[in-house]
C-alpha cells in the first residue's frame, strides 16, 4: 500500500520525529510506513488522516487507485 | 493503536544490564548450592524470583518505547517460535514417556530381606542412592538445551520481522 505521507509531512514542515510524537509512536514506525514496510492500523491510518485534515484516502493508496495516481 | 513510554521510574539501560547479569551469575550459584544440597526447589524458586525481578526491572528502564508495530513484530515472533517448538517438545515428552513407560514403573514393593544373610543388608544400607542418568537425566539436559534454542529462534525471528518491517531502516533524517 502506497501512501504520501512524506508528501503531508513535508507541507506540514515536520519532521519524523515530530509527526511519530504527534501520532504516540516511534520514528521507526513512520519510517516503515514511509517506506511502505509496515501498514498501519486503522485506528493509526485515522489518526494520520485527521492530523493532516484530510481523508484516509488521501494519504494512503490502495492496488489499482495507487497504479491511478 | 498504542504507544507506551515507561518513563516513570528512573533505571538507565545499562544498569538493567547490569541488574541482568548479576542475577543470572546468582542463579548459576544458586544452582550450583542447589546440586550440593540436594534441593531442586531452592533453585527452582530462585529461578522464578529472578524472571520476575527483571521482568519488574525492564518496566522501569526510562525512555523505553513501545508502539503497535513493535508489539507485532513480537507477536509474529512469539507464534513462530511457538509453532516450531510445540512439536519439539511434544516429540521429546513423547520419546521420554515411551521410555520410561517401557520399563517397571517402580511400583513394586522391594523383595523381603533374606533373614539367613546379612550380607546383603549391609549392602543395601551401604548402596548409593543414585538416580540412573540415562533416561532422567538426559530428559533434563535434553530439556535444557531445547529451551536455549528456542531462545536463540526467537531472537532469530525478532531480527527476522524487525529488518522486514523497516526496524534498522536509515533516511535522510538521520544523515
Amino acid at each position: 500500500m502506497k501512501n504520501r505521507i512524506k508528501v503531508y509531512r513535508a507541507m506540514h514542515d515536520l519532521t519524523q520525529e515530530g509527526l511519530a510524537n504527534e501520532l504516540g509512536v516511534t520514528r521507526q514506525t513512520v519510517l516503515a510506513i514511509e517506506k511502505g514496510k509496515y501498514d498501519p492500523s486503522l485506528d493509526l491510518a485515522f489518526k494520520i488522516a485527521r492530523f493532516f485534515g484530510v481523508t484516509i484516502e488521501d494519504i494512503f493508496l490502495y492496488g489499482d487507485t495507487a497504479e491511478q495516481k | 493503536m498504542f504507544k507506551i513510554v515507561y518513563n516513570g521510574c528512573n533505571m538507565k539501560r545499562n544498569t538493567f544490564y547490569l541488574l541482568a547479569g548479576i542475577v543470572a551469575l546468582a542463579e548459576v550459584g544458586i544452582f550450583w548450592l542447589s546440586v550440593e544440597i540436594e534441593r531442586p526447589i531452592l533453585i527452582q524458586i530462585a529461578f522464578v524470583l529472578g524472571v520476575l525481578l527483571i521482568y519488574g526491572a525492564r518496566r522501569m528502564v526510562e525512555d523505553r518505547v513501545e508502539d503497535e508495530r513493535t508489539a507485532m513484530i513480537t507477536q509474529k515472533a512469539a507464534l513462530r517460535t511457538l509453532e516450531v517448538f510445540w512439536v519439539v517438545f511434544f516429540m521429546l515428552s513423547l520419546g521420554s514417556a515411551v521410555a520410561a513407560f517401557s520399563r517397571p514403573l517402580g511400583l513394586r514393593p522391594p523383595p523381603p530381606p533374606d533373614p539367613n544373610t546379612t550380607h546383603t543388608l549391609i549392602m543395601r544400607i551401604t548402596e548409593p542412592d543414585v538416580l540412573p542418568f540415562d533416561l532422567f537425566g538426559r530428559f533434563a539436559v535434553g530439556q535444557l538445551v531445547l529451551l536455549c534454542l528456542m531462545i536463540f529462534l526467537y531472537v532469530g525471528f525478532r531480527v527476522y520481522y524487525a529488518r522486514k518491517y523497516g526496524e534498522w531502516d536509515t533516511d535522510e533524517e538521520q544523515d
